[in-house]
């Protein structure tokens, strides 16, 4: 169950190769190359319209929940092809989990929240599902405050609390990736602070990938960042590099806030 | 096999037991559909419209009901639709944000729910018992009962869609409030609340038990409303209650009409919102 | 100046009468039926007129018991017949159906819901009752007739078709679309990001409806499904033909029953004085059902 230690060097748990997609004939990703790190934050910057969410939306193939739409080129994980016809989509989901810009606790217990993702992966052993409640919940820094009230309504939290619920539940099946759209941005800045931090700890244990609005959060939080503009990619690098030594000109200037 | 085969299973099973549900549902909702055009069909002549009732062995028709079932909506439509429209804007400007407007909007969603048959028999009891004997204006204003409340609750709802810096806008420029709403409020709202009076006509258009003990019925063409007013919908329950092959004919073909003026009128309605959202 | 501001309050008062025009007629509505009802009550007694099962025109004894319980039979038959298949339509319409025929389903449904009471009264009478008469009298009367104890109510005792039963599946034929488009505006309300993040878990559909969707539009759909149901309470026109309309004991679901409308629309145009004033307790016992089923239906759809 538990991952091998992180190595020195990271590798790509994830590489993006050739990748379009397409709503209807409308083609909103072009040509889109780059890796994922294991054990790491990447975050998708750019601005609205440039394609990060739907981006981020072809990793667990969201897309796949709405017609007419299409992919192109190929996502590998784990030597596999993520976008392959063929690909078992419950599988892939419960290895790569979503966080959404509005808090989605589910209509039931704060407790029963946690152990959805542990149910349906038929993991019932009364112990073991609570030692892992309360891993999730830890990871999320969420557990000290809920400790005693885990047979709440979850739709009782504050909106923050709500939001680290909601990524503990997707802890809770012990994913390889998690994915954050806009996580922070409908927070105020204590509990968006909060969130940053809890995501920072995680790297030891998952891979992460960021869309987000605020440069200074990518800035701060990532590795890697990948700065995106109408479907394109204009450029991946350490976020450092992107920040301070940008190779494209539309970079310097998107970080600048020049644009956007 | 996959490691959640089992969950796949019961997902397909269940969501295949909901189309099937879903198929079923709407198979018999088109057959009755099916049954209704093609029995009315078969009975279904231009001596319907032109003849006057006749004997059961007779080719006769029902001229004097659907004369009659159009002047008793007509009618109702007068009385109704501007007592609902005021009220309605009654309840959306003059009185909004006032307790006694949400008493009142309460009223017309009770009003909204009541069985028809319930308005019958208390107009019945006011205009059909005092006056001596079943007529038209019993009818009519039994109609009308009905018409209200889904009329005031439409307009009601389409004015309050409407924006009130709008208003504030029209009134800077020094028009009179009542002004205003005619002029202004009206006009923007004017597809929904008349979306909302077609489908309020077409409600009552095909009602029978509010007529039942009101204008009741009469074999005769009539146009006095003082007297008993024939109606399609009356003639095609008692008709369809007869043993007579000729009568019950004529009752299908008769639904059949009157399926077809409700599903006009409905249509009508939706499509006037549509044009208006385009 | 008084004459400049005079328009308005001519319009204001119009718009304000209108209003008022609506209480008057709900409150006259309710005090008239109570007037009308007065003498039943009192020639029969408040609670031994309701619980009174005799309807005898010769000596003129009226209970509302036997009405009371076709209505409420009536309307839970129907209910029980139309429910499951109006929760999978509203499901197939929320969740399965491709998008493109979304629209046009649920619209062909709204419009059948249009479609006046006597219509399909009118069916109910022609092609339901001979169909329930030849196909399904015979087989529940040859397989759970049969049964030790309760048999006896599916044994056919009057032939005709016309009968509890009928009334019961032309009334959820009726509600059918009512309770198809309620139930599917409570489950339109749950937010797609929900749905969403029970996916992005690795649920499958049904999963998600189960522990998403459905806890969800709960109170929503179940208010819908309940208000839905209470049209058939008062529903007159597609009951009264094929309810039989006959005051005995209610034997078996292929019996012969009444409901309040069925006694109504059959009996109130040859009643006697204290036969109608009994219809007309009959119909204030229809109002208040009507009025208790909308409360609660307002109540469950009001909670978030």
């Amino acid at each position: 169950m538990s991952h091998e230690p992180a190595e020195a060097e990271l590798k790509d748990l994830i590489t993006i190769e050739e990748l379009c997609f397409f709503f209807g004939d409308n083609q909103v990703l072009k040509n889109i190359n780059m890796p994922i790190r294991d054990k790491s934050i990447t975050s998708l910057i750019g601005p609205s319209g440039c394609g990060k969410t739907t981006l981020l939306r072809c990793f667990n193939r969201m897309h796949d929940l709405y017609p007419n739409n299409h992919y192109e080129g190929r996502i590998r994980m784990e030597n596999r092809n993520i976008l392959d016809k063929g690909q078992d989509l419950i599988w892939l989901r419960s290895r790569l989990g979503m966080v959404f810009q509005k808090p989605t606790p589910f209509p039931m217990s704060i407790y029963d929240n946690i152990a959805y993702g542990l149910k349906l992966k038929k993991i019932t052993n009364r112990s073991i599902v609570r030692d892992l409640v309360e891993k999730a919940l830890r990871q999320a820094n969420l557990w000290t405050e809920v400790k005693d009230r885990l047979k709440e309504s979850a739709l009782g939290l504050s909106g923050g609390q709500q939001q680290r619920l909601s990524i503990a539940r997707s802890l809770a099946v012990n994913p390889l990736v998690l994915l954050f759209d806009e996580a922070t941005s409908a927070l105020d800045p204590i509990s968006s602070a909060k969130i940053e931090e809890m995501m920072v700890e995680l790297k030891k244990d998952v891979t992460m990938v960021v869309v987000t609005h605020n440069m200074q959060q990518a800035a701060r939080i990532s590795d890697y960042t990948a700065l995106m503009y109408l479907g394109s990619l204009v450029e991946y690098g350490e976020t450092n590099d992107i920040f301070t030594r940008p190779k494209m000109k539309m970079t310097e200037q998107y970080v600048a806030g020049h644009f956007g | 096999m996959k490691p959640h085969s089992g969950r796949l299973w019961v997902n397909y099973l269940a969501l295949g037991l909901a189309t099937a549900c879903a198929l079923f549902g709407l198979g018999l909702l088109f057959l009755i559909l099916y049954d209704i055009v093609s029995h009315g069909l078969t009975s279904l002549s231009i001596s319907l419209l032109t003849q006057d009732p006749a004997g059961p062995l007779g080719r006769g028709g029902l001229k004097g009901a659907f004369l009659g079932q159009g002047l008793l909506t007509l009618m109702a439509a007068l009385v109704g639709v501007p007592l609902g429209v005021l009220g309605g804007t009654y309840l959306a400007e003059y009185g909004r944000d006032k307790k006694f407007s949400k008493v009142i909007i309460s009223l017309c969603d009770l009003a909204m729910s009541l069985p028809s048959i319930v308005i019958g028999i208390f107009v019945y009891s006011i205009l059909v018992k005092p006056l001596g004997g079943f007529n038209g204006w019993a009818g009519s204003a039994a109609l009308a009962v009905i018409m209200v409340p889904l009329v005031m609750r439409t307009t009601e709802s389409m004015l309050s869609m409407v924006p009130w810096t709008l208003r504030e806008a029209a009134l800077a420029l020094g028009s009179p409030y009542y002004q205003v709403i005619i002029k202004i409020v009206y006009r923007q709202a004017a597809s929904g609340i008349l979306t909302g009076i077609l489908l309020a006509i077409a409600r009552v258009a095909g009602e029978t038990a509010p007529l039942m003990f009101t204008s009741f019925n009469n074999n005769y063409f009539e146009l006095n409303l003082n007297r008993p007013m024939p109606s399609v919908t009356v003639s095609i329950y008692q008709y369809a209650g007869s043993p007579f092959d000729a009568w019950i004919g004529q009752a299908w073909a008769a639904a059949l009409m009157v399926t077809v003026v409700v599903l006009f009128l409905n249509i009508l309605g939706r499509l006037l919102v549509k044009v208006k959202k385009a | 100046m008084n004459l400049k501001k005079l328009p308005n309050s001519i319009f204001y008062f119009l718009t304000f009468l209108s209003a008022v025009g609506l209480v008057v007629l709900t409150v006259g509505l309710v005090v008239t039926l109570a007037v009308e009802s007065r003498p039943a009550f009192q020639r029969f007694g408040f609670f031994r007129f309701l619980l009174s099962t005799d309807w005898n025109y010769t000596d003129q004894i009226y209970g509302a018991l036997r009405p009371l319980t076709g209505t409420v039979l009536a309307t839970l038959g129907a209910a029980v017949l139309a429910v499951p298949v109006a929760l999978g339509i509203s499901v197939f319409l929320t969740e399965l159906c491709p998008h493109k025929l979304k629209s046009p389903i649920a619209v062909a449904i709204e419009l059948l819901a249009a479609i006046p009471s006597i219509i399909y009264g009118l069916w109910g009478l022609f092609v339901l009752a001979p169909f329930v008469e030849t196909y399904i009298q015979p087989f529940f009367s040859g397989t759970l007739g049969g049964l030790p104890w309760a048999g006896g109510f599916f044994q056919v005792r009057l032939a005709g078709g016309l009968n509890l039963l009928t009334a019961s599946m032309v009334l959820a034929v009726m509600i059918l679309p009512f309770v198809a488009s309620l139930a599917r505006e409570g489950f339109d309300q749950v937010p797609e990001v929900l749905k969403e993040s029970a996916y992005g878990l690795g649920a499958t559909r049904w999963e998600t409806i189960l522990a998403v969707v459905w806890p969800t539009a709960q109170k929503a759909v179940v208010g819908g499904i309940i208000m839905a149901t209470g049209r058939a309470l008062g529903e007159t026109m597609a009951v009264a033909y094929v309810i039989g309309n006959r005051h005995g004991a209610l034997d078996s679901i292929f019996s012969p029953y009444v409901t309040i409308t069925s006694v109504i629309a059959n009996e109130f145009n040859e009643a006697g004085p204290i036969q109608m004033s009994a219809l007309f307790a009959l119909t204030l016992a229809l109002f208040l059902a009507n009025l208790l089923v909308l409360s609660l239906a307002r109540y469950l759809m009001r909670q978030k």
